[in-house]
């Protein structure tokens, strides 16, 4: 069983680093790689598929390694985020095509089988320069499952799809992954990732910042105490009220004429704060949280929780 | 390493390369050239040594090395320009394999849009039988090393076309001419030796003889199959830090 | 009150709106003129290659120098005592050819095709501008830079020259002759960048444009000049001749059918239009026999080969527009 092996994988292109000091294991199932835009993703996926060579560290599948290496294709299937494909091939011949180089026994058995797993068979005929992006993303699905591969790599998959494509698609992945085959894919949206992965790796600004089940994850993120930015008709009244509740963990003047509230149950603060200003008959300015982006989610997992994913390794 | 031509690889080149109406493009420079063989011929029965410069500066030193600079940067710097290169390249198949058919796609179709007109055109010349064959010939060697180190070209970098222009019209076109040791590395010069070597004629200006000729064509040429297909093994995706 | 709203991580929940501090722009706006030139501005650097980088320089760079490496032979010639080599209307016409025909097979896609193929068309053309404004721009832009190529060297050849004479009345002679091989630049450059810019703008394919652009120029270079030659040699020495013997020149007889073999080429209508406008040619370095009064069809060949260039850039933006 070919598992891909990252042993302190870190890529660099001059003084940008794309990848830093990365280790993790993937096994069979599904693996959804979660991150920002920018995260280093791509970089890992290609550097996987044997097209970037890791500027340090050890990369392996099945215990070699992919770069240069031309027959780790054998059992592995790449589907780029790149919207290149010949154009001027049908669907069909397309995916043919792949199979042929694959030197599959027979190409066109499973060029039929990889277009009907795709959903594809309505429209392979059809060239490849008259389908939408949902479509495209689905006959580069197809020609890298032609060849039955154990591994899969898709960057960035949903991409381009309508709702009804993705759920398709996330189907087709949760079932070649129960299948025992390794499935990577790409993402910067949580829901996508959490429909369908078991285990999700969680990368930002090129580091691993958090690795393991999601469910874990998750809590681990609604967890983390929030920070908002209050403004009020009186904050000196406002911040005594909010010391005596069991939610709030931290309250300081910023000087600025807000309060800077540190709270651990969001749910609860959100339902509370409106209430307690009108029984305290302060009037409530401005509430704006400081720290909502996905980076700072994630920086945050970064900052707190490496223990976890020293912990979460593999799956 | 062993390298084997691919049926596949080649119908998809061949029809990447002259889809989209290019072929009637391409063969413009072709009935450029046979029509001003006719026309010229047409108007001037016999004297002057007018076929040597149709045949030779048109036919010879524009039309084959442009058209094989377009048709060999194309065939494997187009894919790899707009991505698509790397659905060929998630296979098993050898890189050598690949550079070798993307070769031979080019070279062929070079042959056909550059030399055989200028052989047709040549022969419609009169009292240039030999010399049409001789430049025939040498066509046809040209294409093979002309496409090869264009192919070459392509893999190691994305302006490949620039550097073509660059080798073709200064070092070829202005120095092969002016300076004699630039011979030695100018391909025009080898495809000219062995054309010359067929039927000597002193208006060619070829400056090497047979059998250097073809050494060093044959050394250029397995060597820039052989570098190509090295480079191509570590192909990798560039910039996007993402 | 902008109020706080659950992010994506934390799902459930409500969803408000998140006011990111986005702000309309009140401040007053700049017209179309502005983007006009801005545009040219943007052209006018990239055909040097200038905001990208340092391997787009290259091409450039090596032209540029190329082209005033004569200039400089020249006025080191003449500080030994030699005497003048270069002149100023034909400058040295070969290496002028093949120089520009690179700079512009190379340069030209960079300005046009590049934007083509990353179809960014819409974005340009989403703002206040007219659909001609983008062609124009890119034109104007790309024959000042190819105005630059050509009269920089001039200029320098002009310095150099002016060094190393002596007295009012020379420097007077040298700039006499200065502003029609000016002249003479100009008309290159306005006719090469509306050829190179149209050819190139009918593909996204950089590669494919250049070596459009390429063929074209060099392969009509080559047909004029063959028929020329084919024609005759004799006329060009008895040029040569007749200045060394009357010691002015004389217009020889051209026969028809090699005047009418130099309206093949841009390069050979340039020198057309050149010697029928100066009324001789210089001898040794041209590239086509004097025309005599058939220098006016070479002039109304050109004419027409610009306009039709320009018509079908235009008309071609008009079609990306739609399409893309």
């Amino acid at each position: 069983m070919s598992a891909i092996e990252l042993t302190s994988v870190s890529r660099w292109y001059g003084n940008v680093v794309a990848v830093n000091d990365i280790t993790m294991t993937i096994g069979p199932g599904v693996t959804g790689l979660l991150g920002p835009n920018g995260a280093g993703k791509s970089t890992i996926l290609h550097m996987i598929a044997g097209f970037l060579a890791p500027s340090k560290g050890t990369l392996t599948i099945g215990g070699k390694p992919s770069w240069e290496n031309p027959e780790i294709y054998r059992s592995l299937g790449l589907v780029p985020e790149r919207d290149s494909v010949y154009a001027f091939l049908t669907g069909e011949q397309f995916v043919n095509a792949t199979a042929k180089l694959h030197k599959l026994p027979d190409p066109d058995a499973a060029t039929r089988r990889a277009i009907e797993m795709t959903d594809m068979a309505a429209a392979k005929d059809r060239r490849i320069a008259t389908y939408s992006k949902g479509m495209r993303q689905r006959i580069k699905v197809a020609a890298a499952l032609v060849h039955d591969p154990e591994i899969l790599l898709l960057d960035e998959p949903f991409n381009g799809m309508d709702p009804r494509q993705r759920l398709h698609m996330m189907d087709l992945l949760g079932k070649l992954g129960a299948e025992g085959r390794v499935i990577l894919f790409s993402s910067h949206i949580l829901e996508e990732v959490e429909k369908v992965s078991g285990t999700i790796q969680v990368m930002v600004a090129g580091r691993l910042a958090a690795s393991g089940d999601f469910r874990a994850i998750r809590r681990l993120m609604t967890s983390r105490p929030h920070v908002f930015n209050v403004r009020s008709s009186d904050d000196r009244k406002l911040a005594a009220v909010l010391v005596g509740r069991p939610y709030t963990n931290a309250v300081e003047f910023t000087g600025r004429g807000s309060l800077q509230v540190r709270t651990s149950d969001f749910g609860a603060f959100c339902a509370q704060i409106a209430v307690l200003t009108r029984e305290n008959g302060i009037a409530l300015r401005e509430l704006l949280p400081t720290d909502e982006s996905l980076e700072s989610v994630f920086g945050y997992l970064i900052a707190g929780s490496s223990s976890s994913s020293a912990q979460g390794q593999g799956s | 390493m062993s390298a084997s031509f691919n049926p596949v690889i080649a119908s998809i080149t061949v029809r990447a390369t002259l889809g989209r109406r290019r072929a009637l493009l391409f063969a413009i420079p072709a009935v450029v050239l046979i029509a001003l063989t006719l026309a010229v011929r047409a108007t001037h029965p016999a004297g002057s040594s007018w076929e040597a410069q149709i045949l030779g500066d048109f036919g010879f030193s524009v039309l084959l090395p442009l058209l094989a600079l377009i048709i060999g940067t194309g065939v494997l710097g187009a894919e790899i320009d707009d991505g698509s290169a790397i659905h060929l390249l998630a296979t098993p198949v050898r890189r050598g394999s690949i550079v070798l058919t993307k070769w031979v796609v080019a070279a062929v179709l070079t042959m056909l849009f550059a030399a055989v007109p200028e052989l047709i055109a040549g022969l419609l010349a009169p009292n240039s039988g030999k010399l049409a064959f001789a430049l025939f010939v040498g066509a046809l060697v040209g294409s093979v090393i002309y496409t090869a180190v264009f192919v070459l070209a392509s893999v190691l970098t994305t302006r490949a076309i620039a550097a073509g222009l660059l080798y073709v019209l200064i070092w070829e076109g202005l120095l092969g001419n002016i300076v004699g040791g630039a011979r030695i590395l100018s391909i025009a010069h080898y495809s000219l030796g062995i054309a010359n070597a067929i039927y000597p004629d002193k208006d060619l200006n070829a400056g090497l003889g047979l059998s250097t000729s073809l050494v060093l064509g044959i050394v250029v040429t397995v060597g820039a199959l052989v570098l190509a297909s090295r480079r191509l093994s570590s192909f990798a995706i560039k910039g996007e830090p993402a | 009150m902008p109020a706080d709203t659950p992010t994506a991580t934390t799902g459930a929940a409500a969803g408000v709106i998140h006011d990111l501090g986005y702000r309309r722009y009140d401040g007053p706006r700049l017209g179309r003129a502005q983007m006009v030139r801005a545009l040219a501005w943007h052209s006018f650097r990239s055909a040097f290659g200038f905001g990208r980088g340092a391997k787009a320089k290259i091409v450039p760079a090596i032209a540029f120098v190329a082209l005033l490496l004569p200039a400089v032979v020249n006025a080191a010639s003449m500080a030994n005592g030699n005497g003048r080599l270069v002149f100023y209307d034909t400058y040295q016409p070969l290496l002028r050819d093949l120089v520009m025909t690179i700079f512009v097979a190379v340069q030209a896609p960079e300005l046009v095709s590049r934007d083509l193929r990353s179809r960014v068309l819409p974005l340009y053309f989403a703002r206040p501008i007219k659909t001609s404004d983008y062609p124009l721009a890119k034109y104007l832009s790309f024959t000042a830079a190819c105005a630059v190529m050509m009269e920089v060297p001039l200029l320098v050849l002009y310095l150099g020259t002016i060094v190393n004479v002596h007295g009012g009345a020379e420097v007077w002679a040298q700039t006499r002759q200065f502003i029609p091989g000016l002249l003479v630049g100009l008309m290159w450059a306005v006719v090469l960048a509306a050829i190179s810019l149209f050819l190139a703008s009918l593909t996204g394919r950089r590669a494919f444009a250049t070596g459009t652009v390429a063929i074209f120029f060099l392969a009509t270079y080559t047909l004029a000049e063959i028929l020329l030659q084919v024609e005759n040699h004799g006329i060009r020495q008895q040029q040569a001749q007749s200045i060394q013997n009357a010691g002015h020149f004389v217009a020889p007889a051209v026969p028809m059918a090699e005047k009418v073999s130099g309206l093949f080429s841009p390069f050979t209508l340039f020198d057309g239009v050149r010697m029928w406008l100066s009324g001789h040619g210089t001898g040794q370095s041209d590239n086509v026999l004097y025309p005599g009064s058939f220098g006016a069809v070479y002039a109304l060949v050109l004419v027409v080969l610009l306009a039709a260039c320009l018509t079908g850039l235009f008309a071609r933006y008009r079609k990306a527009a739609r399409l893309s």
